[in-house]
């Protein structure tokens, strides 16, 4: 069975107010295009991918991605925040089936 | 437009007869049928290149895109986490877990990878660390045991042999382990196939050399990162999934998982490893 939805966030150790820094993340998920026929069945697996990630710095929504089929198993992503004060950072993946997987992490800009 | 097809037909089979009566031929010399009963023979090949030529051809080719991608993010470190789970959970109608003998966290195997695959008694064959798993499930625990390459057996082999990171491969091929381990050495060196290839054709004598825009990778650091997750397989798989993938695309059969042959040849391929440090999971294309 699949395990959807497990989330890894790489922050960097050592954070200056002000400093523009790369958030990594990983989630697994199967992305599946839709265009896929199962080897046994014959039949189309159906289409199971993320199809919106939106990323909140405290209360603001900062960054907002759409995501189609193009983008691969287990997702790999980096983006920058300028990290100018402490607050949360939230990343909210939602797929095409209602699944919802989100993680927070705490931003201290030294 | 019947006689046309015909002859197209008798001279595309002409061909191929052709075709596979020389190929056989230029082997012929040195290949040793799949059933041959002359199994113990070992092929004499060349190896293409030192192993250092061969780290530039991998440093040329890919540079650091294996490491970046291991570094960045591992999808199977995920199962390093669940196979910890595992080993604390109990199972079974003997209402132990791994734990209840290993430890919490089965903190007292660190170190065993090191030494599997390794010669068992009651076995009467080499014991890998997915066959010792369902052996302790089955015998210890009275669990049912679990299914290779199933999510709960790959994040358990990959969390016991975790418990080893950084330390050097060390299996023996003393006494019992001997036998088995000739007979993975045959079996590395078998032709099989339609294609009549052997696993030491591609990885002795053309390592190095490129197979799908790939580069065949050396004997060296074979084993030392598996179980690993793939691109390829958008999951994490172990070995003995790598050999199967390896024997399909040569055309030949493939055994169930854990097989005595691929056991063995296991036993082989980690024995040549042996002073390679162990750093699961690995990432591989």
């Amino acid at each position: 069975m699949p395990r959807i939805g497990k989330i890894k966030i790489r922050v960097p150790r050592s954070i200056h107010k002000g400093e523009v820094i790369a958030i990594k993340t990983l989630i697994t998920h199967p992305m599946e295009t839709g265009f896929r026929k199962d080897k046994k069945t014959k039949k189309k697996i159906p289409a199971f991918y993320i199809s919106d990630v939106s990323m909140y710095y405290g209360d603001t929504l900062i960054s907002r991605a759409d995501w189609t089929i193009a983008v691969s198993t287990n997702p790999f992503m980096t983006f920058y925040v300028k990290a100018d004060k402490t607050a949360p950072l939230k990343i909210v993946w939602k797929d095409i089936r209602g699944g919802v997987y989100e993680k927070t992490i705490q931003i201290k800009p030294q | 437009m019947i006689k046309k097809n015909n002859l197209l037909k008798t001279f595309v089979f002409a061909a191929a007869l052709l075709v596979g009566m020389g190929t056989s031929s230029f082997w012929a010399g040195k290949a040793i049928a799949a059933d041959s009963k002359d199994a113990g023979t070992i092929e004499d090949l060349t190896p293409s290149m030192s192993y250092a030529e061969y780290q530039k051809r991998y440093e040329a080719y890919y540079g650091d895109a294996t490491a970046q991608m291991a570094e960045e993010g591992n999808p199977a470190d995920f199962l390093l986490d669940d196979g910890k789970d595992l080993a604390n959970k109990v199972v079974g109608s003997k209402g132990k877990s791994c734990a209840s003998c290993h430890g919490k966290d089965a903190l007292k195997l660190k170190g065993v990878a090191t030494g599997y695959p390794k010669y068992n008694a009651a076995l009467g064959g080499i014991m890998t660390i997915p066959l010792q798993i369902n052996t302790c499930l089955k015998q210890a625990m009275g669990a049912k045991p679990l299914k290779y390459e199933s999510y709960d057996q790959l994040a358990l082999t990959m969390y016991v042999k975790s418990l080893s990171n950084g330390m050097p491969i060390k299996v023996s091929i003393d006494g019992p382990a001997q036998p088995f381990y000739k007979k993975g050495e045959a079996a590395y060196y078998k032709r099989q196939g339609q294609l009549n290839f052997s696993c030491a054709i591609c990885h002795v004598q053309y390592a190095g050399y490129k197979a799908r825009s790939n580069l065949i990778s050396n004997n060296k650091h074979h084993v030392d990162h598996w179980p690993s997750y793939r691109l390829k397989w958008g999951k994490t798989g172990s070995l003995q999934r790598r050999f199967r993938g390896c024997l399909k695309n040569m055309r030949a059969k493939r055994q169930p998982y854990q097989s005595e042959e691929y056991r063995n040849m296991e036993l082989y391929l980690t024995y040549i490893n042996n002073g390679d440090l162990i750093q699961v999971p690995g990432m591989r294309m």
